[in-house]
């Protein structure tokens, strides 16, 4: 049986012995900007025959910032999220991302959807989930063996070592949040995209993203889109959506917090 | 005692039939394991039954069925998505239509030909006529999937199971969709003389179930999946040879729904 495994592994290997490795997007400028995000008469809409979710959005938010987003359901803060994220494209306007305009292949932003649409009932176990992170850093025809004690530091930190071997499915919604945060971790992301990452977390779940969000000085520029007003006081700057515009409530409590 | 295992032996056909069915039968299974979890069972089965004009049509014009196959199968996949792509029909119904469609083009040029009798093996197979030369292809045909599914395992993985992750990293699950279609149309092409163009999508669907069943990540769902197309494979041929009224593909089909009927009833619950 040993000697079919290795055969086998051997065989594998040299599948990627015989083809280049090429990378999944070119390469990213390094090192913050000073502003994570820069937007100047942004307009954008969730889809691209849809109404305008909002117009003529200016502001900025510099790196290491943690922002909140906040309004009403159907103000536009989820599709902010995905503009920045480069999932849908903007209408008029411009927006900077750690300097760049926002397209898809950027291993220093992370994006998690309020509900991501995982497939079901697949047969995956929470390490390798989190281990797709290190996936940003390799490319085409690359088996990513490297990264495993990046992924074991994030498993630790969002408390899922003891989980790390139990399929995806039979996680909760909490457990399964804090993987896909775990992911991001392992990803390398300087800017987090968070949508309404507590709903429908339970409060064990909840205290160990706070932890891993706001106890560990600006290590990440943070923008969440939120619905609890008790939350707001963590937050260093607030962005109010409502009726298509987007407001800066209160700006980030003076220092720069720019990245090394 | 061992007679009836070691007779059919000595006959280089039944030998044939047996390769041939354990490559494609392999390949298959480890497609398949995607083609079920990303529930894609319907558009297997639309691309196999394809097949049909593509062969018939390749048999009046005189060139190799297997290349008439491929694109019979291609085009069913394009046109799929072609007709997807346009708001209004979804894409359960597109590959409706061009499963229907293709399949009566089929029956059409079937009747052009003017003889049923020499497509029965293109409907329900037939492992008796396989020669060297289907041989070659099948191993040719289980190379290229497997070699593709090896080198692109870990995008595969990602896109089928977070689409908007494999996008936003840049690894195209647009691209994956594409990769995974034209490699189950070079698959089907493989199996379509055991089983039959009736009959292929069975060995898409039925051990990568079984693999589904038992495994806990994607490879063990392959493996899972290859060890029962394995044994159904063998014992239906068996079956075939030893009861001359079950036609090979029919054997072969009913022989691998019984490890997956017995893994239904014993996996534990998930």
């Amino acid at each position: 049986m040993s000697f079919f495994a290795s055969l086998s592994r051997h065989l594998s290997d040299a599948v990627f012995e015989v083809l280049p490795s090429i990378p999944y997007a070119p390469k990213e400028k390094l090192g913050c900007p000073g502003n994570a995000v820069e937007a100047s008469g942004l307009s954008a809409s969730a889809r691209p025959d849809g109404p305008i979710a909002f117009r003529d959005a200016t502001f900025a938010i510099p790196c290491g910032c943690r922002t909140a987003l906040i309004g009403p359901n159907g103000s536009g803060k989820s599709t902010l999220l995905r503009v920045l994220a480069g999932l849908t494209s903007i209408r008029s306007g411009k927006v900077l991302i750690s300097g760049e305009s926002p397209r898809l292949g950027r291993s220093r932003i992370a994006y998690l959807a309020q509900r991501p649409h995982l497939a079901e009932q697949f047969p995956l176990k929470l390490r390798r989930l989190v281990q797709m992170g290190t996936y940003a850093h390799h490319g085409w025809f690359e088996e990513c063996r490297h990264g495993d004690e990046s992924v074991d530091r994030a498993l630790k930190q969002l408390g899922l070592t003891e989980l790390a071997d139990r399929p995806v499915y039979s996680l909760s919604g909490g457990q399964l949040q804090r993987a896909l945060i775990a992911r991001a971790v392992v990803q390398g992301a300087e800017v987090l995209l968070l949508d309404e990452p507590y709903a429908a977390l339970d409060q064990p779940s909840r205290e160990i993203i706070d932890r891993f969000l706001f106890e560990q000085g600006h290590a990440f520029t943070v923008v969440m889109a939120t619905h609890d007003p008790a939350d707001l006081g963590r937050f260093d700057r607030i962005l109010e959506m409502r009726d298509g515009s987007v407001t800066t409530r209160h700006a980030c409590s003076g220092h720069d917090h720019r990245h090394a | 005692m061992l007679e009836p295992l070691t007779q059919p032996l000595s006959e280089p056909f039944f030998v044939r039939a047996l390769v041939a069915v354990a490559l494609s039968g392999a390949t298959c299974a480890c497609l398949g394991a995607y083609v079920v979890l990303r529930r894609m069972a319907f558009v297997s089965t639309a691309l196999t039954h394809s097949i049909l004009p593509g062969v018939v049509g390749a048999l009046l014009l005189g060139v190799s069925p297997y290349l008439g196959a491929l694109a019979a199968a291609l085009l069913t996949a394009a046109g799929a998505a072609w007709l997807a792509s346009r708001k209004g029909t979804s894409e359960d119904s597109a590959v409706g239509v061009m499963l229907s469609v293709m399949f009566a083009a089929g029956i059409a040029l079937m009747q052009q030909a003017n003889s049923w009798r020499d497509f029965a093996g293109l409907l329900f197979g037939s492992v008796v006529s396989v020669g060297g030369d289907d041989l070659l292809v099948i191993g040719a045909t289980a190379a290229v999937v497997l070699f593709g599914l090896r080198a692109l395992h870990k995008e595969l993985e990602l896109a089928s199971f977070d689409e908007e992750y494999a996008s936003l990293l840049g690894a195209r699950p647009a691209l994956m969709r594409v990769v995974l279609l034209v490699l189950v149309a070079l698959g089907s092409v493989a199996c379509v003389r055991l089983v039959g163009a009736l009959l292929t999508t069975a060995l898409f669907v039925i051990p990568a179930a079984t693999g589904v069943l038992l495994g806990r990540t994607v490879p063990q769902v392959m493996a899972w999946g290859t060890a029962c197309a394995l044994a159904g494979g063998v014992g239906g041929l068996y079956l075939s040879y030893h009861v001359p009224a079950v036609p090979s593909g029919a054997g072969i089909v009913l022989c691998c729904a019984l490890p997956y009927l017995s893994a239904r009833i014993l996996a534990p619950r998930r």
